[in-house]
């Protein structure tokens, strides 16, 4: 019996003691997240300006959201934006990680050159932007007029306003890049070889080697670029923003992503029972589409092992 | 299992590590609690108060001197100003049991929505004690101070609308500032200039801010875009609609859309030496009297002029819109009476008439109008009169003034890319606006 209780205070001290050392995380976990969290979902519930007490109104916020048209044009709007921007993403990701892979010389330039503008603060490149983009003065316009190509008045109508938001979105695309690049580094030489020796050319040869070995990187990069474009919010909001720091959205609202407007919602708006309402359903949407994403897998993505 | 052998083997260790852990929490938590308070009384038994201002560089300069004064002939308050320009950091300390601030500012169309929120102390209880006569200031300004018959917050600046225009290109043109609508719409047409390709080369009429041109010719046609009685919005009463009518008439249908958003699309920065007012790209422009002081700082040598907004019937001429700055105590202050009586400090003489100087802000009481202060900002007489006649008009501050004010901003926007006339877009606007909750 002595000796059993022995043991059972030693199971518990040491539990207490895993706990103790697991405590700044668990804390931090249930003050920073998890509170916050299930708050959310109860604020979502009421009707709530953040100063007074909410007030319970059941499901009327997720109700409103059915028949609010800005929140509907964001949806459009946000749609719109990863649907173009995640494939754009990856194909021009793939492309260039296999112009980084090419024995140039002067490689590693070129490869810290295409990864710079992740590095550059997105406040920064949106400034940048508005320049480059400018109708009258911009070098983009600038140079399509060069071209005798027509220059678009990029921010001021609403098909290229999205247009401008996914160009500053796929700027940074160098991160994705060079995932890539070093997914095409680990391709095993001996498959091009033997490929070659079969005849295999070279678009054989990414159709049936390149690509199947790269496909676990392009789910991983999929599922978290479409997360990042369904939550896309710095972009149009530093492309859109005017003077005195208005609620403004782009011509029309073109550049009103869903986030955007969570945020005018909360902050503008102060109706933060609405803005957690439209925070949830983003969420389960999102989930929705990883786990879809997920199931799809079983269908495109090759594993080495297997 | 391998923690079960090193806990065993370093039992003091292990102590030391919950000790440590406990101390850690014990510390973050009492540091946290301990933030808010504290620093409330100098050395010599003097109140301290913060006031949180959303001014910054030469502005705030100007207020800390306003500040430093207050300081010097105090023996009881001692004011520590901080700027902080971020909005959202100054609601989210509203929201907290114990504020960060005593004092702040706002905008005039804030105040009925916060008050309805409970974060505005009312100051009515202050007035009497602090010598503050609340009918000396410009009445439309006052308007948007109260909600529900209670005053929650004061101007210390009010800014008025009034036509600028460049001296050298009307003469050029021949045209004489506008007195009416119908010379108004000449005068644009005169001074819009259109190259071989049909580029604009120079606009009649500039919008430094589309949305708030709009609803200052709003009131100019007569329009109105609150209920009066109860602030609720009426953006499709007959002069409004006018107004945004005569803007697509005389600029989006005279010169396209496409042609005029190009042309703007390519101004330079606001205010600045590049501005398209300052450079002769835009030959008038509905703007506020904060120019008189930023044109002299940029473009010192600017012929320009300043004219009241040309009016239709039934609006009397001088009809023109004022917007406010404010001053408010929030009512998680834990030092209000101190807080009140910098506020009536700075919105008596020795406050508000150097602060509105160095800002060239109107003052917002009627007794400051004509003090020699403001003699030498060049162009400011015409704002000043303008506070004189009770016909500037305020937009409400009612609660859900800012959605109201976003989609009043999309329907103008959606009249401007020539997507809409201007009655569908004011029209739908109303059908929407009478769904706006708190």
């Amino acid at each position: 019996m002595a000796v059993r209780r022995r043991r059972a205070k030693a199971t518990l001290r040491n539990s207490l003691v895993g706990l103790a050392f697991a405590s700044p995380f668990v804390v931090g976990f249930a003050v920073l997240i998890a509170y916050p969290l299930l708050a959310s979902l109860q604020y979502s519930f009421t009707d709530f300006n953040l100063f007074q007490p909410p007030t319970n109104v059941g499901l009327d916020n997720y109700r409103a959201m059915l028949e609010d048209p800005r929140l509907i044009t964001s949806v459009k709007n946000t749609l719109v934006f990863a649907a173009v921007g995640v494939p754009l993403n990856i194909g021009l990701a793939l492309a260039g990680a296999h112009l980084l892979n090419l024995p140039l010389r002067g490689q590693p330039l070129y490869r810290a050159m295409a990864y710079l503008p992740t590095i550059v603060p997105v406040v920064v490149g949106a400034y940048l932007w508005r320049w480059l983009l400018n109708p009258e003065y911009g070098f983009v316009d600038h140079l399509l007029r060069l071209a005798h190509l027509p220059a678009p008045n990029w921010l001021m109508e609403p098909g290229w306003a999205r247009t401008a938001v996914i160009i500053l979105s796929v700027w940074t695309v160098g991160g994705t890049m060079l995932i890539y690049l070093a997914g095409l580094r680990e391709v095993p030489m001996e498959l091009y070889e033997a490929a070659s020796l079969d005849g295999a050319g070279l678009f054989a040869k990414f159709r049936h080697i390149t690509w199947p070995s790269l496909t676990p990187i392009t789910l991983f990069q999929s599922i978290v670029l479409m997360i990042a474009y369904l939550q896309l919010f710095a972009q149009p909001y530093l492309l859109a923003q005017t003077r005195l720091n208005q609620s403004t959205a782009g011509p029309g609202d073109s550049m009103l992503s869903y986030s955007m407007y969570l945020f005018q919602s909360a902050f503008v708006n102060l109706k933060m029972g609405y803005a957690s309402a439209m925070a949830w359903v983003l969420f389960v949407f999102t989930m929705l589409l990883t786990f879809a994403l997920l199931g799809s897998a079983r269908k495109w993505v090759h594993y080495a092992n297997n | 299992m391998r923690l079960t052998q090193f806990a065993r083997g370093r039992r003091f260790g292990r102590r030391y590590a919950i000790a440590a852990v406990a101390a850690a929490l014990v510390l973050g938590t009492t540091a946290c609690s301990g933030g808010g308070a504290g620093g409330d009384k100098t050395s010599d038994g003097k109140t301290v108060i913060t006031f949180s201002y959303l001014w910054t560089g030469p502005e705030a300069k100007a207020l800390e001197q306003v500040i430093e004064k207050f300081n010097a002939s105090q023996s009881k308050i001692q004011v520590k100003g901080v700027s902080n320009p971020d909005m959202q950091k100054q609601l989210a300390s509203m929201s907290s049991a114990q504020g960060t601030f005593d004092i702040s500012d706002g905008f005039g169309n804030q105040v009925g929505s916060w008050a309805s929120k409970g974060i505005l102390e009312p100051l009515d209880q202050y007035l009497g004690s602090n010598n503050i006569d609340a009918n000396d200031f410009v009445s439309a300004a006052m308007g948007q101070m109260k909600y529900k018959d209670k005053t929650y917050a004061l101007p210390i600046a009010v800014h008025s609308f009034q036509l600028l225009y460049n001296k050298k290109l009307l003469a050029e043109a021949g045209v004489q500032p506008p007195k009416t609508m119908d010379e108004f719409a000449t005068a644009i047409r005169k001074l819009t200039k259109v190259d071989g390709k049909g580029s604009i080369t120079q606009l009649g009429l500039g919008n430094p801010d589309l949305p708030t041109s709009i609803t200052t010719l709003g009131y100019a046609f007569g329009g109105e875009w609150n209920d009066p009685a109860t602030g609720a919005p009426t953006p499709d009463k007959p002069g409004n609609v006018k107004a945004l009518d005569f803007y697509a008439q005389n600029i989006v249908q005279a010169y396209g859309a496409d042609k005029v958003n190009r042309f703007v699309g390519g101004f330079g920065p606001y205010s600045s030496a590049q501005d398209p007012f300052q450079t002769g790209k835009v030959a008038m422009e509905i703007d506020g009297e904060w120019r008189c002081a930023s044109i002299a700082s940029t473009s010192p040598n600017f012929e320009w002029g300043v004219t009241p907004i040309p009016v239709a019937d039934p609006a009397p001429a001088g009809t023109t819109q004022l917007t406010s700055s404010t001053l408010f105590i929030p009512a998680n202050s834990r030092h209000k009476k101190e807080a009140a009586e910098f506020m009536a400090y700075m919105l008596g003489k020795d406050g508000m008439l150097p602060f509105s100087k160095a800002l060239g802000n109107l003052p917002a009481r009627t007794s400051m109008l004509d003090d020699p202060i403001y003699r030498d900002l060049k162009n400011f007489q015409p704002f000043l009169d303008s506070l004189k006649q009770d016909k500037v008009k305020a937009l409400s501050s009612a609660p859900g003034g800012s959605e109201y004010a976003t989609d009043l901003a999309s329907a103008i926007d959606s009249v401007n890319r020539g997507k809409k006339p201007a009655q569908q877009a004011l029209s739908e606007l109303a059908a929407k606006a009478a769904s706006y909750g708190g």
